[in-house]
């Protein structure tokens, strides 16, 4: 696989000598999206701004299509789309103004900009609301313009940061669904930082967890749910206590990714097993149909992202939401004093 | 040099916007000249009636005097707030966007300037209408007043350039207001902007004869009272470009300075 983004040994210090980022490495294939997930203050901002050139980074090496972006950011500049993590769209002007603006920036010919936009706008649902200002649009709207804008020159890739921060759950899975789209028809990359689960699960081919500036895992979502533990089965059969189900239950042990079967006080069997469960089911089926036991019911359970999240980072989601909460509370102030 | 140049153009471009979309700030423009010479120039007309003081402004016509001094005035404070807007861009993220994108960013301050003085240049337009249409005879005719407007504007470009300074030092924006009224004001009263230097003690006219307010002004006067008066005009022409250029020069420094981290 060709690689769009390489990150080795990326360290970033700011000024005031907090070390922000602390010896990251990384590489994201073309066509990928791939998600940093970690709690607030663990760097993934950090991260995405010295990738598009607007922080210097203090060590490590960058390349973005194979240019080292220290050393020619001119050159990947027309490259890269991003959205920040607080919309940057100058409300008082129009959706159409402020996409138009976005275009002459990027040194498209006019033409272009205006069937781009229209294209662009049209996707995320805006084109109805073109000549409308922008203060007068709803934070998710604010949202899916701010990323259109970031499309207008066609990047290669693309960095969203914290892309549906604050928004709620429709509209959350609306942009989810608009960033699928991009990957889907684009192939374009995908570099996605957020701190919901459901997000990274949602929309991430991979994700490196991080926090505190150092990544501390990488991979699929799947393979990092298992990492920490397997998939469990339950299962309760239809005759209790015969020598079938004890017969069937021995067989079931002896398929080698099925770790262990304990029975719990409802006569309900746990099967824990060490890999994707979904695959077991069926054997389990066909060791049960030859053994003449039938299964009355049978349920899977995994372990969750976030159980995945707080055995890398020591910390629950509800810490993080409240700190969220106050992070949008300033947003909402700031714009309140605005106007 | 081409893409700076149009790179300026677009930054300037969405001030531009934003300026005449503020239907209430073009009412004021035109309602603030109106007021200043209809009703400060009644209320001075008595002064021109009095030989003595005729003769120390040099006209007739209170107004003569007095509208080269609104001119400086509004672009002025349209110039030292023309870069302040950089200071919102920082705060809503806008000026992130900018650096992210490929366009030159010697642009971004560049911009910023060309607007304030595109902005001021309208503004002295419209006060040289409002003002002929109050009599004020503009001696030298429409070059006379096109030159004038180029004045102003070079001049607009030294205070947005100033302010370009001060916002890429100063972070908030209170603070910087502070900071602003605190030279505008002092800069407007200690020129001849409102009075000449002829009646002034003599350390006031010692200060006013070095503010680049009153250089700006002796030009705009003498196009204004007396004609080509090149003796008089080129000289601060020539230093007004040179702080131009000094001013520049330092806000593309401080500008890149502290957007490099
Ligand atoms: N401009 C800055 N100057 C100094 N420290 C900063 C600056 N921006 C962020 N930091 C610090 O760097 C760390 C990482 O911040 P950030 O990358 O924004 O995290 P995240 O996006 O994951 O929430 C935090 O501890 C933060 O306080
Ligand atoms: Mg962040």
């Amino acid at each position: 696989m060709e690689k769009a983004i390489e990150v080795r040994n990326l360290t970033k210090i700011y000024k005031g000598g907090s070390v922000a980022v602390n010896d990251v490495s990384f590489c994201v294939s073309k066509g990928e999206i791939f998600g940093f997930l970690g709690p607030n203050g663990a760097g993934k901002s950090t991260t995405i701004k010295v990738l598009i050139g607007l922080l210097r980074p203090t060590r490590g090496r960058l390349f973005l299509n194979g240019v080292n972006i220290v050393k020619h950011p001119e050159q990947i500049k027309h490259n890269t789309g991003y959205a920040a993590q607080e919309t940057a769209i100058d409300d008082r002007l129009t959706c159409l103004e402020n996409i138009y603006l976005q275009g002459h920036f990027y040194h498209l010919p006019r033409k272009e900009i205006k069937k781009r936009s229209e294209d662009v706008l049209k996707m995320f649902d805006l084109f109805d609301k073109r000549n409308n200002l922008s203060n007068t649009f709803s934070g998710g709207m604010l949202k899916r313009l701010d990323i259109a804008e970031a499309l207008i020159h066609r990047p290669k890739i693309l960095f969203l940061d914290e892309p549906t921060l604050g928004l709620d759950v429709q509209t959350r899975q609306a942009i989810w669904e608009y960033i699928r789209n991009l990957r889907y028809q684009n192939e374009m990359t995908i570099f996605l930082t957020t701190h919901y689960m459901e997000e990274a699960d949602a929309l991430c081919d991979r994700i490196a967890i991080i926090d505190q500036g150092r990544i501390k895992t990488i991979d699929t979502p799947e393979n990092l749910k298992q990492q920490i533990g397997g998939d469990i089965i339950t299962v309760s059969f239809s005759e209790i206590s015969n020598g079938k189900v004890q017969k069937t239950l021995e067989k079931v042990k002896q398929i080698s990714q099925v770790k262990e079967i304990s029975l719990d006080k409802n006569k309900i069997y746990r099967i824990v097993v060490n890999q994707r469960g979904d695959k077991i089911i069926p054997e389990i089926f066909s060791i049960s149909q030859k053994n003449e036991t039938n299964i009355n019911s049978i349920r899977l359970q995994r372990p969750s992202l976030e159980d995945v999240y707080l055995h890398f980072t020591g910390r629950t989601i509800q810490e993080e939401e409240e700190n969220r909460e106050n992070l949008i509370k300033t947003r909402i102030m700031k714009r309140r004093l605005r106007r | 040099m081409k893409e700076l140049i149009l790179d300026s153009w677009w930054v300037a471009y969405r001030e531009l916007i934003k300026f005449f979309r503020q239907r209430t700030r073009l009412l004021m423009i035109v309602a603030q000249p109106l007021i200043w010479l209809g009703l400060m120039g009644n209320m001075m007309r008595g002064m021109t009636n009095s030989p003595m003081a005729a003769k120390a402004l040099g006209v007739n016509n209170y107004l003569d005097f007095m509208t080269p001094g609104i001119i400086l005035m509004t672009v002025l404070f349209g110039g030292i707030f023309g870069g302040l807007s950089i200071i919102w861009d920082r705060r809503i993220g806008y000026l992130e966007k900018l650096l992210a994108s490929p366009i030159k960013r010697g642009a971004i301050p560049l911009g910023k300037s060309i607007s304030s003085m595109i902005q001021g240049a309208m503004q002295v337009a419209i006060i040289i209408v409002i003002a002929s249409l109050f009599g004020v005879c503009f001696h030298t005719g429409i070059p006379g007043m096109l030159l004038i407007m180029v004045i102003a504007m070079l001049f607009c470009l030294i205070l947005s350039g100033f302010s370009l300074v001060l916002s890429s030092i100063i972070k908030t924006h209170e603070t910087l207001m502070a900071i602003v009224n605190f030279f505008t004001m002092p800069l407007m009263f200690t020129s001849n902007a409102l009075f000449p230097m002829s009646v002034m003690p003599a350390w006031l006219a010692a200060i006013a004869k070095v503010n680049p307010v009153s250089l700006a002004v002796t030009a705009i006067r003498e196009l204004t009272i007396h004609g080509w008066v090149w003796g008089k005009i080129l000289p601060s022409l020539g230093i007004i470009l040179i702080l131009d250029i000094i001013f520049i020069l330092i806000s593309q420094f401080a500008f890149q300075r502290e957007t490099v981290e």
